[in-house]
């Protein structure tokens, strides 16, 4: 059966230190000025006196009907069948950009050297081996978690057990369905992506 | 994304080179028009080649271009296969009309060309309807993609008849230049409307260059060029610059306005 694997962040913990995007591009060796992993500054938001303001970070949302999968050409971009992770096969990628107008989130980049599309691989080459990835690795704040949705006893089940579901928040949602799920409590601000 | 020119430039001038060849097509079943045919049809193969060497001038790795061959489902292969069918269509064409024969064959080829000419434009645009991209994601984009090449490919077709001095092939000439002006003037407004680059800050070029030079102008001037007389050849000729310009222009507005949903919430990814 195909996994659900994708990462889950919990802004209550995030400290905005950008060390996810760091450990990424140390990692994955990802080119100056492009990013797999970004975290964006978001407000402030909302009028005086409720005003928000919280750190996102965002990478591929391992969406479960991935349209960069739909409009690739060559297959390059496709779900791996065994962890349910989207990948790029850079051999089999013609560089059309289809994908990167296709993602909602605009988090593809694309590599200047190689001419082909990029974009964060969940650290599939740590996680075969049974670690994690990179940026879950190096989150100073405890925020980041990867595992498989399915899997009641994943690190990313476990944590999301623990928030009521208007707790849990996605990015904005045009029938991709994003698997990266986003723990923002009331106690420390409001949801503000999709309003 | 910045505008992608080759792209622009792909669906611009395959589309007018299509169009061309539709004309040549629809003459096909009156009995004027045949001193146009053989030069419209020579211009119409050469932009749809030019047109596929735009398409492939876009990719990065195009000697990888045949793994598009595993799935025939992707807009890509869809308007590749168009095209193809298009170029093949304008070829057998030719042959027959230089031999001046197989008269049926030709009006079969003629429809098939007309066919062909109106799903190839048309899927050139349904291929950018994405959720992802708001302003791209209704049928007002490749009904644009539509009219705007039918503006300029009729326009095109004006100004051969005009230079070979087809006298009596210029009335169908200039209405068929005259009505895909006016198509393409009301399909751009449509697509500008819901989309929103009438009224943001590439409206003056949605104005200028799409509706006025790609819409209005071939529609007034293929209007007065269908009498023939003196200044037909002007007329045409401006009719066949404002088409190919307000096709080019509306492609590029298709890029100044497609942001993506995340850029809609504030972000800037």
């Amino acid at each position: 059966m195909t996994k659900h694997n994708c990462i889950v962040v919990n802004l209550d913990k995030c400290l905005g230190c950008y060390g996810c995007e760091v450990a990424c591009k140390m990692e994955n060796d990802v080119a100056l000025g492009e990013h797999w992993s970004k975290v964006i500054l978001r407000g402030p938001l909302g009028e005086y006196p409720n005003m928000v303001k919280y750190p996102l970070p965002t990478m591929c949302q391992q969406c479960e009907n991935s349209p960069c999968v739909h409009v690739c050409p060559t297959g390059a971009s496709y779900r791996d069948p065994d962890t349910g992770i989207v990948l790029i096969d850079k051999e089999k990628c013609i560089g059309c950009k289809y994908c990167m107008m296709a993602c909602p989130y605009g988090v593809r980049d694309w590599n200047v050297a190689t001419k082909t599309v990029e974009k964060c691989t969940l650290c599939g080459h740590l996680t075969a081996q049974g670690e994690l990835p990179a940026c879950v690795k190096s989150c100073a704040g405890g925020a980041r978690f990867y595992g498989d949705l399915d899997d009641p006893d994943s690190d990313v089940s476990k944590e999301l057990a623990k928030y009521a579901a208007s707790d849990i928040h996605t990015l904005p949602d045009v029938g991709n369905a994003p698997a990266t799920k986003y723990i923002m409590t009331s106690i420390h601000g409001a949801w503000k992506e999709g309003e | 994304m910045a505008i992608q020119w080759s792209l622009v430039l792909f669906t611009a001038i395959a589309g007018a080179g299509a169009w061309l060849f539709a004309c040549v097509g629809a003459s096909e079943f009156k009995t004027f028009g045949t001193k146009a045919a053989w030069p419209s049809s020579i211009v119409a193969l050469v932009l749809l080649i030019i047109g596929g060497f735009a398409s492939l001038s876009h990719l990065s790795h195009p000697e990888r271009v045949f793994g598009a061959l595993g799935h025939p489902t992707s807009g890509i292969f869809t308007e590749a296969l168009l095209l193809g069918l298009t170029v093949l269509c304008v070829i057998v064409y030719m042959v027959l009309l230089k031999r001046e024969t197989g008269e049926k064959a030709r009006k079969v080829l003629a429809v098939a060309g007309i066919v062909l000419t109106v799903v190839f434009t048309f899927a050139c645009g349904s291929s950018y309807m994405m959720a992802s991209r708001a302003t791209w994601n209704s049928i007002a984009l490749p009904l644009g993609y539509l009219g705007t090449a039918a503006a300029s490919g009729c326009s095109l077709y004006l100004l051969m008849c005009a230079i070979g001095k087809d006298d009596d092939a210029m009335g169908l000439a200039g209405l068929a230049a005259a009505g895909a002006g006016a198509a393409a003037t009301v399909l751009s407004l449509v697509f500008g409307c819901t989309s929103g680059a009438a009224f943001g800050s590439d409206a003056p070029v949605f104005w200028v260059v799409v509706v006025v030079c790609g819409g209005a102008v071939p529609a007034v001037c293929g209007w007065l060029a269908r009498k023939g007389g003196d200044k037909t050849l002007a007329y045409a000729a401006i009719a066949c610059a404002g088409g190919l310009a307000g096709s080019i222009a509306f492609r590029a507005v298709m890029w100044m306005v497609g942001t993506a949903v995340m850029n809609c919430f504030g972000a800037t990814l």
